[in-house]
């Protein structure tokens, strides 16, 4: 499935239009089998789902329009992540879209993404200590910095491999370890910090 | 047991490093397994969250898709417009060029006309002095003329009283 879109991607529009089809009939099958995964790493890297579902369709134009670059050397899902990694952090570094993100009544706070846990069988007292456990990674994964966050929700939440974050970020190795090492050890010493002020 | 995993080596455990040191460890040593399992449940948690909060009903991926295919399609015309754009502003010089009236012909008594203008120009710039003065010039040579016949005279009448 996804070779048979990377081939698409690859092939000139000049090409696709003499086979009789279109770049865009070629791109939709991308959008859909892609969109859901982009989506979901912007929203954990933004934290706001208006702002995730703009960039998202940011992602996916910016990857049509720049179709006739992508050569390949990596996965079309790599290359997408890619992209959406740079929006997100472009889109951080607005401090006006900040300002505006904070007045917007969409806006995610740390706690209501605490309460979408997915086990609604689990105890209450379990659900409760999830619920502060994931507002305590929410907040401290806030305070990472672009690149780091990146880094943690490709690996944790997305479960890809270090070397695939590698291509992502285009960092090398060993930085990408680093980076989660300390994002690791930064959030696994605020919980050890909460336990210890119960 | 005193000695408990240090922070870096439940980290690394953590980043999916395994050591047999750190394994064997977590098996006897409840404080520290009990750490390790708290960060990954945390962590999983947070994950489970991010999943929980990203999905979305059906229509609002077919409506995203829709949007992107809108914008990419309406992206494709971009560049095409800016020729349109191009061609109507070629095909207005083009017209304007074609369109406008030719130079009329110049005739024959026209052209005469302009050379004798120009020779009379070029006689007034080779000219001593201007045409306005010419008569006070006449005059002057006249004058110049009789004075000069005066003394002509003059000296004419004195050479014959000095003979007698």
């Amino acid at each position: 499935m996804v070779e048979n879109e990377q081939a698409a991607v690859l092939i000139p529009v000049q090409e696709k239009a003499g086979l009789g089809m279109t770049a865009l009939d070629d791109f939709a099958p991308l959008v859909r089998s892609h969109q859901q995964r982009i989506y979901r790493v912007l929203l954990g890297m933004v934290r706001d789902s208006d702002a995730a579902e703009t960039l998202t369709q940011e992602c996916f134009l910016k990857a049509y329009q720049g179709r006739a670059s992508f050569r390949g050397e990596a996965s079309v899902g790599v290359w997408l992540l890619k992209i959406a990694v740079n929006l997100a952090r472009d889109h951080r570094r607005s401090r006006l879209r900040q300002f505006w993100r904070r007045l917007s009544s969409s806006f995610e706070d740390v706690a209501d993404l605490g309460q979408r846990l997915p086990d609604p069988h689990a105890s209450q007292e379990r659900v409760l200590l999830g619920r502060e456990e994931v507002a305590t990674v929410w907040s401290e994964v806030q305070k990472l910095s672009p690149q780091q966050r990146a880094i943690f929700i490709l690996r944790f939440v997305e479960e890809m491999s270090l070397e695939e974050i590698a291509e992502v970020t285009s960092l090398k190795l060993g930085t990408v370890k680093t980076h989660l090492f300390r994002a690791v050890r930064a959030i696994r010493q605020r919980l050890k910090g909460g336990r210890a002020g119960e | 047991m005193n000695n408990h995993l240090s922070e870096d080596q439940v980290t690394e455990w953590m980043l999916g490093t395994r050591d047999d040191f750190v394994s064997r460890h977590l098996e006897i040593c409840r404080a520290c397994s009990v750490a390790a399992e708290e960060l990954q449940s945390a962590i999983s948690c947070f994950r489970d969250s991010i999943h929980a909060t990203a999905q979305r009903d059906n229509s609002f991926w077919r409506e995203q898709q829709l949007a992107i295919s809108e914008h990419a399609s309406a992206r494709d015309w971009y560049p095409l417009h800016w020729a349109w754009v191009v061609a109507m502003v070629m095909v207005l010089i083009t017209a304007i060029f074609l369109t406008r009236p030719p130079n009329p012909p110049q005739n024959k008594a026209t052209e005469d006309a302009d050379k004798v203008l120009l020779q009379e120009v070029q006689g007034d710039l080779a000219r001593e002095v201007p045409e306005a003065l010419a008569p006070a010039v006449l005059i002057a040579e006249e004058r110049n003329e009789i004075l000069t016949n005066k003394e002509q005279t003059k000296s004419t009448l004195k050479k014959r009283r000095e003979m007698k």
